[in-house]
């Protein structure tokens, strides 16, 4: 690297602290003036991008968030931040497909060998709100639709009637029949309680990132490491021993939660 | 009895409120037989009745439970005593302190509210005497500072009862 650069680097790297420094003590503004200095004199390090999004993001200012986020993942495109950020900024103008796509990169990355857990629980909120969200919008959208089918059915079997190519009684059975077909319809997308399989026994909610143990039994990962390090070193269901080595994960029960999550968008809904 | 009410007061983080709410959910579809929860908005320490068996000692006696969640539940083990009057138990003593090993050394996370009920109604049922433990009076006084059962270092009588 050629003396110039090399210096404009490492002033470009206390610029960032400057600008994380200020961040810290919620000098937005300040923060952004030096991420901004950083970027002008190093444009090709993702993480200046990154942290001035983080900025904008503080700031409710999506559509900057958004272009900052861009700008990193074409430098790096396996930032979680940027992915992540992106993907809340799509939200925000209502690009819940794209948004939840970005999330949802943001989250499979944060996962990896490389694990942010710190990130992984934020991004998981942000994702389940946002799956809610568009659960809310198209079930009653296909509510909607399918009463108007009803109606449509309905008024046609009456005419049929009326004209005389059914009589009474077929017309009542049709009714019925047709009034039985409808509510098994709205019934498929009305919440319940999730399958037992399908919850640590632990938490008791719904797997995000299930582990088996030797023994035989599933946990929640991040409960289950805590089990281990604070109350013992045993399966907590069968108290074998058990080393936090010996965990690996259930992909067939990750997939059946993904299959189960995809029918029934309800189950992403987070307590309060 | 006013509770030593627990070695910390800290409100409940955030996974032990969800999974509080999940087995109160499902207690209210499920309670285990011989149980009533009174219920209270306090999610924190649940009060809940108990109806001896049927054909044993206690049958037709009825007792109260006082659960206490601490903060990190179920990591850490609820603390769980009997409201006065506590039933005449060799392992209960007069104070309502309960020495059954699953609420304390041999917790774990995988039990629930309801599973500790059916363990403390097996213990009062498998009895065959009325009576304090030998040691009652001496751990009752101990105790007088309104120490938590959870502090004590139980040395468990024996796993028959």
């Amino acid at each position: 690297m050629a003396p110039a650069q090399a210096s404009a680097a490492k002033q470009a790297e206390l610029l960032k602290q400057d600008g994380n420094t200020f961040y810290k003590k919620e000098r937005i503004g300040a923060a952004i003036d030096a991420y901004t200095g950083a970027i002008t004199l190093c444009p090709n390090v993702a993480v200046y991008w990154t942290n001035r999004a983080l900025c904008y993001k503080k700031r409710n200012e999506w559509r900057k968030v958004e272009d900052d986020c861009r700008k990193a993942l074409q430098l790096d495109s396996h930032s979680v931040k940027a992915h992540y950020m992106l993907g809340l900024a799509l939200l925000d103008r209502e690009e819940y497909a794209e948004g939840i796509k970005e999330l949802e990169k943001s989250l499979e990355l944060g996962r990896g060998p490389h694990s942010m857990s710190y990130m992984v629980e934020e991004i998981w909120q942000a994702l389940a709100k946002a799956k809610y969200t568009e659960w809310e919008r198209s079930s009653k959208e296909i509510a909607s639709q399918l009463r108007k089918l009803e109606e449509a059915c309905e008024n046609a079997l009456k005419i049929y009637r009326d004209l005389d190519g059914s009589t009474e009684d077929e017309y009542e059975e049709q009714l019925i029949q047709l009034r039985e077909v409808f509510r098994k319809a709205t019934v498929a997308d009305v919440p319940t309680e999730v399958p037992d399989h399908l919850c640590c026994k632990i938490t008791l909610d719904i797997f995000r990132d299930p582990v088996i143990t030797p023994s035989g039994v599933t946990y929640e990962r991040a409960m289950l490491l805590q089990h281990l390090q604070k109350v013992g070193k045993f399966d907590p269901v069968t108290r074998e021993p058990l080393e936090p080595e010996q965990l690996v994960p259930n992909l067939a029960i990750k997939e059946a939660v993904q299959a189960f999550l995809d029918d029934h968008g309800w189950a992403y809904k987070m307590r309060p | 009895m006013t509770s030593s009410s627990g070695p910390s007061r800290k409100a409940l983080s955030k996974i032990a409120a969800n999974r509080l709410q999940k087995e109160l959910a499902e207690w209210q579809v499920n309670p285990p037989a011989g149980f009533k929860h009174k219920p209270t908005d306090n999610l924190q320490r649940w009060v809940i009745e108990v109806l001896g068996a049927p054909g044993t000692l206690y049958a037709n006696e009825t007792y109260q439970l006082q659960v206490d969640f601490p903060e990190h539940y179920p990591m850490e083990a609820p603390q769980v005593i009997f409201l006065h009057p506590a039933p005449l138990h060799p392992h209960i003593y007069s104070n309502g302190h309960i020495c059954l090993d699953i609420l304390y050394d041999s917790w774990s996370p995988a039990m629930t509210v309801s599973s500790v009920c059916i363990s403390i109604l097996s213990m009062l049922s498998s009895s065959t005497v009325k009576q304090r433990p030998a040691d009652n009076d001496r751990y009752v006084k101990n105790c007088r500072n309104g120490r938590s059962p959870k502090e004590t270092r139980w040395w468990f009588h024996d796993d028959k009862v």
